[in-house]
């Protein structure tokens, strides 16, 4: 192969004669691929021998050329995203940093005090809802007392009936009752379901007796009296008032029955506020409020 | 022609998508572009000569892009990769110049 021999001596000597030329020289002048001219020549020889070069469609170098389209669109997006954090300078950053950070020293600070004040109001919460509770327990126990709860124990039912000569039971009459038993012990008193309270009062209304406004109670009048089951009634005729009762019941011809119950339910009166009555040393409700620090 | 349609193809997909660089191979990015450059150039260079052939296109073009980055990255693994970025930045750029101004002189005989 005398031919293949030539023309690795050729390549040989090309290729020493190209190293001995300075490098930028070779840059320059072989700034086209080498290969184009290659193809290029191989081609005309193709051409010359007779077969004819066949054309192919150039799908591929679009594809290339998109290829390249993407890839600097993406290298040109990338860099301009990073731009804010490639052009800050190294003092601009480290300013950033030491600002941050005062900002998250102040934050903790911030922290600190609003856990104090939380800890504090907290503190006052229990504080005041411990007196919320004191205090709603007392309501409850004055309720009881002033008739404005209901209350249940055990008790004596004491019915008072209009005497069957037509003499009728008089308001006088049940209040001398309802005063001997509360002389007697008695810890809650209601008549025919309507509690007695600290401002009620029995009066006639023409032949009906009125307590807590209306409607007016009708006989017969079933009083019932919570205290101590055993005593109460020994203990009513103990009393002045209670005593008188019974006398008058006896003169006027009332029939009274008394009946011992172990568990009395009496109702609650409705609650009127007092219109004109202020509580002395009372004071306003506290209105104090907290304001963020 | 086909290929102005294939650039504006390629850039329109690049702002609609706006692909994510994975971060190990962001910094292989700006010198792939400068070696596709070349290629391009290459390839337009050789068409108005009249001896554009697209299979050495497409393999100058891959090969460029690929060499390109590994020479950097190879110099970021020796810890030389900004002066080799630099050596790659200067070749290809002179390539670039002087093809630019073979084009010139086909398009304005000057």
């Amino acid at each position: 192969m005398p031919d293949a021999q030539a023309d690795r001596d050729a390549a040989r000597a090309a290729s020493a004669d190209r190293a001995r030329r300075p490098l930028l020289d070779v840059i320059t002048q072989e700034s086209l691929d080498e290969d184009y001219q290659h193809v290029a020549e191989q081609k005309r020889s193709a051409a010359a021998a007779g077969t004819a070069p066949t054309r192919r469609p150039r799908f591929v170098a679009t594809a290339v050329v998109a290829a390249f389209g993407l890839l600097v669109t993406v290298a040109a997006l990338q860099t301009s995203n990073a731009s804010g954090v490639t052009s800050a300078s190294r003092e601009e950053l480290q300013r950033q940093i030491k600002e941050r950070g005062d900002e998250v020293g102040t934050l903790q600070e911030e922290l600190v005090r609003q856990r104090a004040r939380n800890i504090r109001l907290q503190d006052q919460l229990d504080t005041v809802s411990g007196a919320e509770r004191t205090a709603s327990k007392r309501v409850t126990r004055m309720g009881a007392v002033a008739g404005y709860t209901p209350v249940s124990g055990p008790g004596v039912v004491i019915t008072v009936d209009d005497a069957p000569s037509g003499e009728a039971v008089r308001d006088e009459d049940l209040a001398l009752l309802v005063n001997g038993l509360w002389e007697a012990g008695a810890e809650a008193i209601s008549i025919n379901g309507k509690r007695l309270t600290a401002r009620s009062a029995l009066r006639n209304a023409g032949a009906a007796i009125n307590l807590n406004g209306p409607p007016p109670l009708s006989p017969p009048y079933v009083v019932s009296a919570i205290g101590d089951n055993g005593s109460l009634e020994a203990d009513l005729l103990n009393t002045t008032t209670g005593l008188r009762f019974v006398n008058v019941a006896d003169a006027l011809g009332f029939p009274v029955t008394t009946k011992k119950v172990d568990n009395l339910d009496l109702p609650a009166a409705t609650l009127r506020k007092p219109r004109s009555a202020t509580v002395e040393g009372a004071q306003p409700p506290p209105a104090k409020k907290e304001r963020p620090s | 022609m086909i290929a102005a349609l294939g650039m504006l193809a390629g850039i329109i997909l690049g702002i609609v998508f706006q692909p994510n660089v994975p971060h190990g191979l962001e910094p292989y990015l700006p010198i792939a572009v400068v070696a596709a450059l070349d290629a391009v150039f290459g390839g337009l260079r050789a068409y108005l000569d009249g001896i554009f052939d697209d299979k050495v296109f497409v393999v100058s073009f891959v090969s460029n892009v690929v060499i390109a980055a590994g020479i950097v990255y190879l110099g970021d693994q020796l810890g030389v990769g900004e002066q080799l970025s630099t050596g790659v930045v200067v070749v290809l750029g002179i390539r670039i110049f002087s093809n630019v101004a073979a084009i010139r002189r086909h398009i304005f005989h000057a």
